[in-house]
């Protein structure tokens, strides 16, 4: 029998980089280390927020990243189980879907491992990995302006019965108070920074206490060595996007996040980033562009919308528009390498946590914001107004009227969510996109 | 060479359509209401408007689609937003207007246009229905009336009362709990539609509250959402004529300058309309200010002529 006729797949609009295909693999490679933790008899340690990973993996605990984990299920299309079984528990849809889909794998670990439930005691079908966590022997908090993050924490002990010891980093809001005040300047900005070193350094004795064995500084140090040129290639990629067209556009460096932000901090990563880099300079070199037909420069403010990584990345380019830079991409993930000593990193390390980019004040944001719609000379603003993450979008409607105002640029808002698709409507983006670039049409007409 | 174009408001709960002649004269218009997004009504509205006008599809020279449904339809040629379809029928009938209140059947929005008649910002529902048409049927049908009978009902309102949510599931509760706790249909009702004022109000508030106001979309036809919206600006509101087919005209006139300028770049000439010059005075006639005097026009005329080919090239590229 003939096999039936499928219309053919369009051809793919995004011209996604090539080096970047790898850190499927070095998430797969890490997810499996994870999961193999307690076989290998290794501490392990739930976290959020900050990635405090580098501590953890010099003192040989495994780490586990909230936010990460839930991301890693969502772009597999695997949160439903974990969500599920959050609501179940009586966690509401209305909970930041990152944290709802975590403490549904933390449900799911306790039921499974414990059998506590008939419906969930058996062994988990290899497709549903939400319970395939390994429990923490510690939980770190260290969150940067997210309330929900603490929650998050104490709800994560309460579910494995309030005996897994906690330690607290308490992260300063920078309200940039004082004449002084500005961009990594000023007093508030000195006093912020050693009380959050003065922190982790008690936060080191804490991982001390856990595992018993005096903190190996030196693995640190080589560590954070790795970490910071990482960093230095993956802002220097960044910045060759200013190029028209672009070589690379947002969705490439959304994929490359795992690999900055939560990976090994080995070789492996500065491998990763030199490639990327490389890729980026010989597009700039040659002129291929990220989106073949670029009409659109566009800025994307929020944090990815991770069920649709793909599709977005796909829709945009269909748009001919190069979403070539954002608030989460650009202004997050050690992006302040020249912080980082790696012969003394602690307070480098507590800097860049502060500057998580939901954690300054209002002035400091939308100067950052403005400063790279000006650099990468884009066209519009896409607001991605994120259902379950208030703390993000609280502050872009007046992003927007400074958009408007200071750069004459137009800005459109659509509602959808990290982990839970159920909150993204695909013709309400549309319409809103759509209309946008009708309006720089119109403008750009105006002015011929 | 074909002497009229026609736009189509392909709406979530009505289908409207508009035919132009060549020099952007409304020829006929007409309204068709038959559920969500449903074929059968924007047929009954084409059919409808080409019988009034005595044209069939064949000698509509430029079809332009708008609305929820606006990618659905073979015979459009093209297709925009809502947004940009709105301010353009808008201003048309409005030449004056800076902003523009659209409240359809499942979404409302915000326009702020600038001096040019061009989309400066806009501001959309989320999906939410709040303080659309939809809600005001489902709020209609808790209430067991009529929709059209609403607004004159609640302009009778003599008691504040307050909805507090404006989900219109949750609203539907609240406004039963009202009327069982004894307060009047006019006094509730106004309650309702001074809760569509302030959402209203919310989102002018993200373009900018500037005048004159032009407000467009069905709801434009209720007089009590006029009323507590004009309220809540502290300004009045320009209601025109026929508000619920601003986005039909809107994507008509879009069309006409399409088809205009794939005819100027064919060399074709205009027929009844040879002054290209004229036409834009025309176009302009829906700037503030610009009263569209065909003899300014030509004082300039070399450089308007040569300009306005220029922007025709351009409008051709783009479309």
């Amino acid at each position: 029998m003939n096999a039936p006729i499928q219309a053919p797949t369009p051809p793919s609009a995004a011209n996604k980089l090539k080096s970047t295909r790898m850190a499927g693999k070095l998430v797969n490679d890490y997810w499996e280390m994870v999961w193999r933790a307690k076989e290998e008899g290794k501490l392990v340690c739930w976290y959020e927020g900050s990635s405090i990973n580098p501590f953890l993996e010099a003192a040989d605990i495994v780490w586990v990243h909230g936010e990460a984990y839930s991301a890693m299920l969502a772009a597999r299309h695997q949160e439903g189980p974990a969500q599920a079984a959050a609501e179940e528990r009586g966690y509401l849809r209305e909970l930041c879907s990152y944290a709802r889909t975590h403490l549904g794998c933390a449900v799911n670990n306790q039921r499974h491992r414990n059998g506590s439930d008939s419906a969930f005691a058996d062994v988990p079908a290899d497709e549903d990995i939400s319970a395939k966590l390994p429990p923490p022997d510690m939980i770190i908090s260290a969150y940067a302006y997210c309330s929900t993050g603490q929650q998050w924490d104490e709800m994560t002990s309460r579910m494995f019965g309030k005996k897994v010891p906690i330690f607290n980093v308490s992260i300063p809001w920078i309200w940039a108070s004082g004449k002084d005040a500005g961009y990594l300047r000023g007093q508030e900005w000195e006093e912020t920074s050693k009380y959050v070193a003065k922190q982790l350094e008690e936060m080191v004795k804490f991982i001390e206490e856990q595992t018993g064995k005096p903190y190996p500084w030196d693995r640190l140090r080589e560590l954070m060595r790795n970490v910071k040129r990482a960093s230095e290639l993956r802002l220097e990629a960044m910045d060759m996007c200013t190029a028209k067209p672009a070589p690379a556009t947002l969705f490439d460096w959304s994929v490359s996040i795992a690999p900055i932000n939560q990976l090994p901090c080995t070789t492996d990563i500065v491998d990763y980033f030199t490639n990327v880099r490389d890729e980026v300079a010989e597009r700039v070199r040659t002129g291929e562009a990220a989106v073949p037909k670029e009409k659109y420069r566009l800025f994307f403010d929020g944090i990815m919308n991770w069920n649709k990584l793909g599709w977005l990345a796909e829709k945009f380019a269909r748009y001919d528009a190069a979403v070539v830079a954002g608030r989460y991409t650009h202004m997050a993930f050690w992006q302040e390498p020249g912080l980082i000593n790696p012969e003394d990193p602690v307070m480098g390390m507590g800097q860049n946590y502060l500057i998580c980019p939901n954690n300054h004040s209002s002035p400091i944001l939308i100067d950052l914001i403005m400063g790279l719609c000006e650099k990468y000379e884009v066209d519009g603003i896409v607001f991605h107004a994120t259902r379950t993450c208030r703390a993000f979008t609280n502050p872009m409607f007046m992003i927007a009227e400074e958009a408007t105002s200071r750069l004459g640029i137009q800005t459109t808002m659509f509602e959808g969510d990290v982990a839970d698709e159920s909150f993204y409507k695909d013709e309400l983006l549309n319409t809103r996109v759509e209309a946008m670039l009708e309006a720089i049409d119109q403008k750009r007409m105006a002015v011929v | 060479m074909k002497k009229h174009v026609m736009g189509i408001d392909f709406g979530s709960t009505t289908a409207k359509a508009v035919v132009l002649d060549m020099q952007g004269n409304i020829v006929a218009w007409s309204v068709a209401h038959m559920g969500a997004v449903s074929d059968a009504a924007v047929h009954q509205a084409v059919d409808d408007v080409l019988a009034q006008a005595g044209l069939e599809q064949k000698d509509i020279g430029r079809c332009v689609s708008t609305g929820y449904g606006r990618r659905m339809l073979d015979i459009a040629d093209k297709n925009f937003t809502e947004i940009t379809c709105h301010a353009r029928g808008a201003v048309a009938m409005v030449p004056e207007a800076r902003l523009v209140i659209d409240i359809g059947g499942q979404d409302s929005k915000t326009i702020s246009v600038d001096a040019n008649g061009l989309v400066a910002q806009f501001a959309m529902n989320d999906r939410c229905a709040a303080g659309t048409g939809k809600f005001l049927e489902v709020l209609a049908r808790a209430m067991e009336i009529e929709l059209d009978e609403m607004g004159d009902i609640a302009m009778g309102a003599k008691q504040e009362l307050k909805i507090s949510s404006m989900c219109a599931t949750f609203a539907e509760t609240e406004v039963i709990s009202l009327r069982a706790e004894g307060n009047s249909k006019e006094d509730v009702l106004g309650a309702v539609h001074q809760a569509i004022a302030t959402r209203t109000l919310g989102l002018v508030n993200r373009v900018g509250k500037k005048g004159p106001v032009v407000m467009t979309g069905g709801v434009a036809r209720n007089k009590a959402a006029v009323h507590y919206i004009e309220k809540a600006l502290g300004m009045p509101v320009i209601l025109p004529k026929t508000p619920q087919i601003a986005g039909a005209l809107g994507a008509a006139l879009i069309g006409l300058d399409d088809y205009k300028a794939e005819l100027a770049e064919s060399g074709e000439s205009l027929d009844e309309d040879h002054d290209v010059d004229a036409q834009m005075a025309f176009d302009k006639s829906c700037v503030s200010g610009c009263k569209g005097d065909p003899v300014a026009a030509a004082q300039t005329a070399p450089a308007a002529t040569s300009k306005l080919k220029s922007m025709l090239g351009n409008l051709q590229k783009h479309f």
